[in-house]
């Protein structure tokens, strides 16, 4: 009687090799992703305006103005995109100058102006005089100044 | 002559889709994803066109008496609104729902209808110097939900 031969079972394993690749992958973009997210929008309580008549944010190139709060209604400074501007003069005219130069090279840049609720109205108009200075820097005709007024939409 | 069949001949190898390791990433992404997520309200915003400083203006335009909205917050956490400019119909309004309201009451949408004021014509919103911006936002707010477009901040 001839004997049928079983195969030898063949030994399980996992290959990890590409799981680690994509895990540590994965692990770097998103470490880089929130970081730039975070530094591009300041941690503010915004404006939450009753019954709004907002819309979703513009699918545009766009840097975002965020105007950090200080205590009473005061603010510590200005920051746009990932530099910082001191929240007088001189800084609010280097602040026109940097944007100024973002208009020249792109005219359709967009500018999303943050500021918390609580912020004096004093320390945000500035800042629509700064924007518009610096879309007369950029000596471009296209450029007009203009700003997305970033608030909260209560769900 | 016939050749002798080969005895020795190896199996094909079977295809299979190893799963492990991608249900091993999906459930990283999940937990990844479950940790960081924060159920934050949503960011929008308004479009505000600023006038263009020290330009020329068109002498042929006829100048339009603007409505001035002053807002002030006051120490409570509340505010006070002040209208001025041309009257329109209807109470002066006290806060941001009655100034829906009253503008959206006098604005003309068509010939026929009644009126005051074009969806253009200008407002000028004039928060002072104190007032916090979630009261400057509210005013604004409601001027752009009664549908007008020529909207300015004065400066304080």
């Amino acid at each position: 009687m001839i004997r049928e031969k079983h195969p030898k079972p063949e030994p399980i394993a996992a290959n990890l090799t590409p799981m680690i690749d994509v895990v540590f992958l994965l692990i770097v973009f998103f470490v880089l992703v929130s970081q730039i997210v975070e530094v591009e929008n300041a941690d503010l309580d915004l404006p939450r305006p009753q019954d709004p008549a907002s819309v979703g944010p513009p699918e545009q190139a766009r840097i975002v103005i965020n105007v950090l709060p200080g205590s009473g209604g005061d603010v510590s400074g200005y920051r746009m995109g990932t530099r910082r501007y001191v929240a007088d003069t001189a800084g609010l005219h280097a602040l026109s100058t940097s944007l100024a130069t973002m208009y020249r090279d792109n005219p359709a840049l967009g500018v999303n102006l943050r500021a918390d609720r609580r912020t004096d109205y004093r320390w945000v108009e500035p800042v629509f005089e700064a924007v518009s200075a610096a879309a007369r820097l950029s000596g471009r005709e296209d450029v007009h100044g203009r700003v997305n007024l970033v608030v909260v939409r209560e769900p | 002559m016939t050749l002798p069949a080969r005895r020795g001949r190896r199996r094909m190898a079977r295809l299979g889709l190893n799963l492990t390791s991608m249900i091993d990433v999906v459930f990283l992404l999940l937990v990844y994803f479950m940790a960081v997520t924060e159920f934050k309200p949503g960011e929008e915003v308004y479009r505000l066109d600023l006038p263009q400083r020290g330009g020329t203006p068109d002498p042929f335009e006829l100048p339009l008496d603007p409505i001035r909205i002053t807002v002030t917050s006051v120490a409570t956490g509340d505010y006070v609104l002040h209208l001025a400019g041309p009257p329109g119909a209807g109470p002066r309004p006290a806060t941001f729902r009655q100034l829906v309201r009253f503008l959206s009451g006098n604005l003309r949408r068509d010939r026929a209808a009644g009126g005051l004021f074009e969806a253009d014509h200008p407002i000028i919103i004039e928060p002072t110097g104190r007032t916090s911006w979630a009261h400057a936002m509210g005013a604004f707010n409601a001027v752009v939900r009664a549908r007008y477009t020529n909207i300015t901040f004065a400066s304080p």
